[in-house]
């Protein structure tokens, strides 16, 4: 049989891919079915939030911040509670990251606040001396994707059904309603932040990209 | 399926693969050291495939006309 | 398909793909070059907008070395090694050909698509495999095509028994297949929506469960891409150049299997502590340890076919990268596991300490592995000597330098912070903020940052070093049959 195996080139592919897969399937399927349940309070993201989330996406943030506080007294007394697998029932993608070179940001909207991050963001350094995070001008400026940001929630909640639209959890509707509930949401923030164009844009009908990254991350408890 | 089946199916899944794999793992040991021993095989001899590998030299194991066949079929 | 006396391998896409791997390891070492210099002198990161920053050129780095640099790598000795060993020439199959150049193209144009699209910020976040859908396609596209080369080689060889190298080439085809499709199973947000970016897409999995099959991934792409096909190398090329056989055939066979049962158990460890079930993490960490034992049974068959040929070591620097990248290979399998050990991992996690143990093993391992091919294959690819042995020596010296000076200085910054993060006063609260922890690693990232430079500065000479070989060192009349030529 191994003679035959060793000359038989289809049937020794055959042969590493099951002794591969099946691996997988053994240690990955089950807990599938298992840890995929949100916790009872949790609740999907709301479309400026996914617009934010997906700021944090594009300039990678997750290279250098963890979002994942591990069950070690060293961890909570510094981050706040552990994290449960599921408060990340509706992160799509999740976003735990390898390298924490920043701090974890799994509860950041705990204790910071909307003008903490405005000043933060702009230059980190001025506001923690000896901080090595890049500075995120250019947020200011870019204009926040709510279209991209309404496909990916409407994709979730046909696809995936997860629970928009239903009683207690956050509203969708159509983008425009979206776009309303959006604008209405960053007002909030805007009114917490000093700059001046970011408050002028806003008042044209346009928000940028760092009022949603921080509805995001104030968002993050 | 509830929860506590999927469980055990992985669990024994789990013990079927070792198992299986544990005894084809050893039957391959015996396997390639008895046909060295035996001389029904020498593996050894196939590590002159990286040595001597220029077009010209003489191949260390012809491959069969009539294998040719079934070695088409494969993707 | 007869054979004649006549023909010859044909190395045209096997030198194509050599130039790929020397660009693009040089574009991949050079931003991660530049990534650790901003680490250690932040201003660095504000250089170019947002297109410099950290976040965006960190998935550059890691991307473009394991598939650019490292992917060509593999390409260009499958289509060396495969007609070699397999002792039939790609001349001999003009579809072979033809699958062989579109390969190349369809690589190249996706590279180009990786590297700006990155740039622009376009990622799904998911390490290692942060390409949106349209790229994914792409990918699978060449997959398939360098499926069917390999396929279809050894459906026209003349060998009969599959040389072991060829073993460990379609394993790293079909793992990598695998993994790669499950993990980006993702939805185009455009086209339920019918709005927003078109290339946008939401992963098929949430939360815990993206991070299990990300993982899964993450941890056997390092299996597939990092180690398979590496040492699918070693065992051409070692026993090549030195003229030793293989010390023990049987022992390659053997650990071939071991590699590919046990490797794929292991990817629980990455998750120690998160909220997978502890079933999971407990057996990821205990085949990580079993996972030393066919790991190292390949490193020793590879150490011990140089038995009594250690005078080699002196005379032929080829024989020197191979050798110390077994070496390498060998302490980053059992600094893997170590670190897989739950205690370990509680501190190691989230450090220094991880990326150090990458950089030896991609390093010293998957880097001397590939520089060193290269450099056996070039004088019979060229039909000329390699320009200067002299230069390879020093190339040889100054990346080894470089690499004790990365992973040292990692292993201190990594156990430092982790020790930092943990540490507490008399009363119990913790003793430092989290700034402290970051400004006390500044002089271990400048030493790694120049460590780096010091491997990048390497890799311009091995540049070098082949573009003259391929140009204007003296040529050779008849293929040398065990160690490279060099003047
Ligand atoms: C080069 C790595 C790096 C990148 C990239 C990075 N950060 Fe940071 N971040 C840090 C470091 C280091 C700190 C700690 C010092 C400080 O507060 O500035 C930090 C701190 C923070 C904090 C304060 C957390 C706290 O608990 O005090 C927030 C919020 C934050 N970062 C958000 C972001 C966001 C959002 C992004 C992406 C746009 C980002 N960071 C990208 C390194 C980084």
């Amino acid at each position: 049989m191994f003679h035959w195996l060793e000359k038989n080139p289809f049937f020794f592919a055959v042969g590493v891919f099951l002794v591969i897969a099946y691996a997988g399937i053994v240690t990955i399927l089950p807990d599938f079915m298992e840890s995929a349940r949100p916790l009872k309070g949790t609740k999907p993201y709301t479309t400026l939030q996914i617009a934010g989330r997906q700021v944090y996406i594009n300039n990678s943030c997750n290279a250098c911040h963890s979002q994942l506080i591990r069950p070690f007294k060293s961890e909570t007394d510094r981050y706040g509670k552990y994290s449960l697998s599921g408060e990340y029932a509706y992160d799509r993608p999740f976003l735990w990251g390898s390298r924490r070179t920043g701090p974890d940001l799994h509860r950041v909207g705990n204790y910071r606040t909307t003008d903490w991050h405005e000043n933060h963001m702009l230059d980190p350094a001025a506001v923690v001396p000896g901080s090595i995070m890049p500075k995120y001008g250019f947020m200011f400026k870019k204009s926040a994707d709510l279209e991209t940001a309404y496909a990916e929630a409407y994709t979730v909640k046909k696809v995936f059904n997860v629970p928009y639209d239903k009683p207690g959890m956050p509203k969708l509707g159509s983008y425009d309603e979206a776009k309303k509930a959006a604008y209405k949401e960053a007002g909030k923030i805007v009114a917490g932040m000093k700059n001046q164009d970011v408050k002028d844009a806003y008042k044209n009908g346009d928000i940028k990209e760092i009022v949603a990254l921080i509805a995001y991350l104030n968002g993050l408890k | 399926m509830d929860m506590e089946l999927i469980r055990s199916l992985q669990g024994w899944g789990y013990v079927a693969m070792i198992f299986g794999l544990t005894i084809g793992f050893y039957a391959y040991i015996y396997h390639l050291y008895k046909s060295q021993r035996d001389g029904t095989k020498d593996y050894e001899k196939y590590s002159n495939m990286a040595l001597n590998d220029d077009l010209s030299d003489s191949l260390v194991e012809e491959k069969y006309p009539q294998d040719n066949k079934k070695d088409n079929e494969e993707r | 398909m007869q054979s004649s006396n006549a023909i010859n391998y044909d190395y045209t896409i096997a030198k194509c793909f050599t130039v790929a791997t020397i660009v693009l390891g040089i574009v991949g070492m050079l931003v991660g070059v530049i990534i650790a210099f901003q680490l250690a002198f932040p201003e660095l990161s504000n250089l170019a907008g947002e297109y410099g920053t950290f976040g965006r050129l960190r998935p550059l780095h890691t991307d473009a070395v394991a598939f650019g640099f490292t992917a060509s790598g593999i390409f260009a000795t499958w289509y060396y090694v495969g007609q070699r060993v397999l002792k039939v020439s790609m001349a001999e199959s003009k579809f072979l050909m033809f699958i062989g150049r579109l390969h190349f193209w369809i690589y190249i144009l996706t590279v180009a698509a990786v590297v700006v699209s990155l740039l622009m910020g376009i990622t799904t976040s998911k390490e290692y495999a942060e390409f949106e859908w349209p790229i994914d396609i792409a990918i699978v596209v060449l997959w398939v095509l360098w499926g069917v080369s390999i396929f279809g080689l050894i459906g026209i060889r003349r060998e009969r028994v599959l040389y072991i190298s060829v073993w460990y080439y379609i394993a790293t085809f079909l793992g990598v297949a695998m993994l790669y499709l499950f993990n980006n199973m993702e939805v185009p947000t455009y086209f339920i929506a019918g709005m927003g970016k078109w290339y946008h897409s939401v992963s098929m999995y949430a939360g815990s469960n993206d991070a299990m099959v990300q993982w899964w991934y993450g941890h056997n792409a390092v299996a597939f891409v990092f180690t398979v096909p590496i040492i699918a190398m070693i065992y051409y090329f070692l026993p090549k150049e030195s003229g030793q056989p293989i010390f023990s055939y049987k022992l390659s066979l053997l650990s071939f299997w071991g590699l590919m049962f046990v490797y794929l158990w292991a990817g629980g460890h990455h998750l120690l502590y998160s909220t997978v079930p502890d079933w999971v993490q407990t057996m990821g960490s205990i085949f990580s340890i079993i996972l030393i034992l066919p790991s190292w049974g390949s490193a020793i068959n590879m150490l011990l076919t140089m038995k009594g040929e250690w005078g080699q070591l002196k005379e032929n620097p080829l024989v020197k990268f191979y050798v110390l990248a077994s070496t390498f290979y060998m302490l980053s399998t059992l600094e893997g596991p170590i670190q897989a050990i739950k205690s370990v991992n509680a501190l190691a996690h989230f450090t220094d300490w991880i990326p150090g143990h990458v950089h030896d093993g991609t390093l010293g391992w998957v880097g001397f592995m590939i520089i060193g091919a290269i450099f056996h294959m070039a004088p019979r690819m060229f039909r000329r000597e390699i320009y200067s042995k002299k230069l390879v020596e020093a190339q040889f010296w100054l990346q080894t330098t470089g690499i004790v000076m990365y992973f040292t200085s990692m292993w201190i910054a990594g156990i430092t912070q982790g020790m930092m993060w943990r540490a507490t006063d008399q009363y119990g609260n913790l003793a430092y903020s989290f700034i402290d922890t970051v400004e006390v690693l500044h002089p271990y990232w400048t030493l790694r940052a120049v460590g780096g430079l010091f491997f990048l500065i390497g890799v311009f000479m091995w540049a070098y070093n082949i573009y003259k070989t391929a140009t204007s060192s003296r040529a050779i009349e008849k293929e040398p049959q065990y160690a490279s030529p060099m003047a």
